[in-house]
């Protein structure tokens, strides 16, 4: 589903990631986790070419997004991003903000695209909240809806960028929970965070990124209770 | 001292057609500088370099001269340069249209840059093309945080628009003058017109409240 060759990116002299290579099945639930400034985001944000990279080769659903001819804004559409501080549009309601993208990019027509939207904030749990502004709603559930706004434009491959760290506390659960359901469906996730135990019981496979490098990856039962590399061990030990 | 305002009364009909007279080029100029200062402000914000001169270029020469000088090129020099005989309300719509669009580029500029950049991205991440984006999700809240500042242009436009009577245009600045001309009693017909003007302003006003509390829905 995602293939990530060499991938480098440099902020002027300042490299933020380092020849990365990575292959992601379809279905695949992934943990990326390191201490900030390890360059999870920015690896992240390379797979939709929110930052272009400086060098390496993207594909995701076998399209090389990285390549000249591409048109990544179409290519977009297959990919679902989830932000730590939401960014819902303010201005519109939330079924709007569930169908705006779907009927301006996919030309569904309104009705089918409100049908859906019904839909997808019923499985976040939101119903009640279809005409509400996202200013009148909790952290929680502008996160939920931010994922069912992405879910709305039925991507391949959904990308979270710390989905829960702009959380109070007791808004995390139904977070997770939301993302849980979703790994369950089938959905390929590529997931950086610093809930441990969400990366400890959802997901496949952990990659531990530190000062631009992937230092170590596995399955996270293994990667948590015996980390092969000393950085790792020394995260690890920081934060549990 | 001499008042007498019933001097004025013969006029009044008279005067009061030039609200209307104003009003006219105003809302034209209006739009125009509203429109014409948009598509500035997007070649400021924009990736094309020669685009982004030339926006730069334009605001710097009709914020850098006076209004009136601008007026009297275009009404005076226009004749001469281009052998066409421009009427008074072309060459006032077009100077006040051109002059406000620079002053509202910087506005709108300034506008788009306070919307934070999430909302780009979020845009940008669901596929949404920059054209779409820009009309739906960056520009109405732009609009929201610029609208008073907006406003003050309109209202300063409005005002301003009175040196218009400078080249014989008869909006209702000139009216008052001629009037004042006729009955030899200068305060009356001024005061009176003066009125209109804060009247107008007025409106402008309570139509800006109401505007933003219509775009502030969501907060």
């Amino acid at each position: 589903m995602i293939k990530v060759e060499h991938l480098s990116k440099s902020f002027g002299q300042n490299e933020v990631l380092s020849d990365i290579s990575i292959d992601i099945e379809k279905g695949e639930v992934v943990s990326v986790i390191g201490p900030s400034g390890s360059g999870k985001s920015t690896f992240l944000r390379c797979i939709n070419l929110l930052e272009k990279p400086t060098d390496g080769v993207i594909t995701v659903a076998g399209q090389d997004l990285t390549a000249k001819k591409t048109n990544v804004t179409k290519a977009r559409e297959t990919i679902g991003m989830v932000f730590q501080h939401f960014y819902l549009f303010p201005h519109l309601t939330v079924l709007e903000n569930l169908t705006y993208a779907p009927i301006k990019v996919k030309k569904l027509t309104k009705q089918d695209a409100q049908e859906k939207g019904r839909e997808l904030l019923k499985r976040v749990g939101l119903s009640d909240k279809e005409d509400a502004y996202p200013n009148s709603l909790s952290g929680g559930q502008k996160q939920r809806v931010a994922i069912a706004r992405a879910l709305a434009m039925e991507p391949e491959l959904m990308l979270f960028d710390e989905p829960t760290s702009a959380l109070d506390p007791e808004m995390v659960k139904e977070v997770l929970d939301v993302m849980k359901d979703l790994a369950h469906s089938g959905m390929t996730m590529l997931v950086v965070t610093h809930e441990m135990g969400f990366a400890r019981e959802v997901a496949d496979r952990v990659l531990f990124l530190d000062q631009g490098l992937l230092v170590e990856q596995g399955e996270p039962e293994a990667f948590f209770s015996a980390p092969k590399t000393e950085r790792a061990k020394a995260f690890l030990d920081k934060i549990l | 001292m001499n008042l007498d305002f019933s001097q004025i009364v013969p006029y009044i009909p008279f005067m009061i057609e030039g609200i209307w007279v104003t009003l006219q080029f105003v809302i034209v100029a209006i739009i125009i500088g509203f429109i014409i200062g948009t598509v500035l402000a997007l070649f400021k914000i924009g990736s094309i370099k020669p685009l982004r001169m030339f926006a730069d270029a334009y605001t710097s020469m009709f914020r850098g001269t006076p209004l009136i000088l601008q007026l009297m090129i275009i009404y005076l020099a226009t004749p001469q340069l281009f052998a066409y005989d421009i009427s008074p309300f072309l060459s006032a719509v077009l100077a006040f249209g051109l002059n406000s669009s620079a002053y509202v580029s910087e506005i709108i500029r300034a506008g788009i840059l306070a919307v934070d950049k999430g909302q780009t991205e979020a845009a940008v991440a669901l596929g949404v093309p920059y054209r779409e984006m820009m009309i739906d999700i960056i520009l109405p809240q732009a609009l929201k945080n610029i609208l008073p500042a907006l406003m003050n242009e309109f209202i300063t436009l409005t005002k301003e628009s009175a040196i218009v009577s400078t080249i014989g245009y008869l909006d209702l600045m000139r009216r008052a003058q001629v009037v004042g001309a006729n009955i030899y009693l200068n305060f009356e017909p001024l005061l009176f017109v003066g009125l209109i003007y804060w009247g107008l302003i007025m409106v402008l006003s309570l139509l800006g409240k109401w505007l933003e509390r219509r775009l502030s829905v969501g907060d």
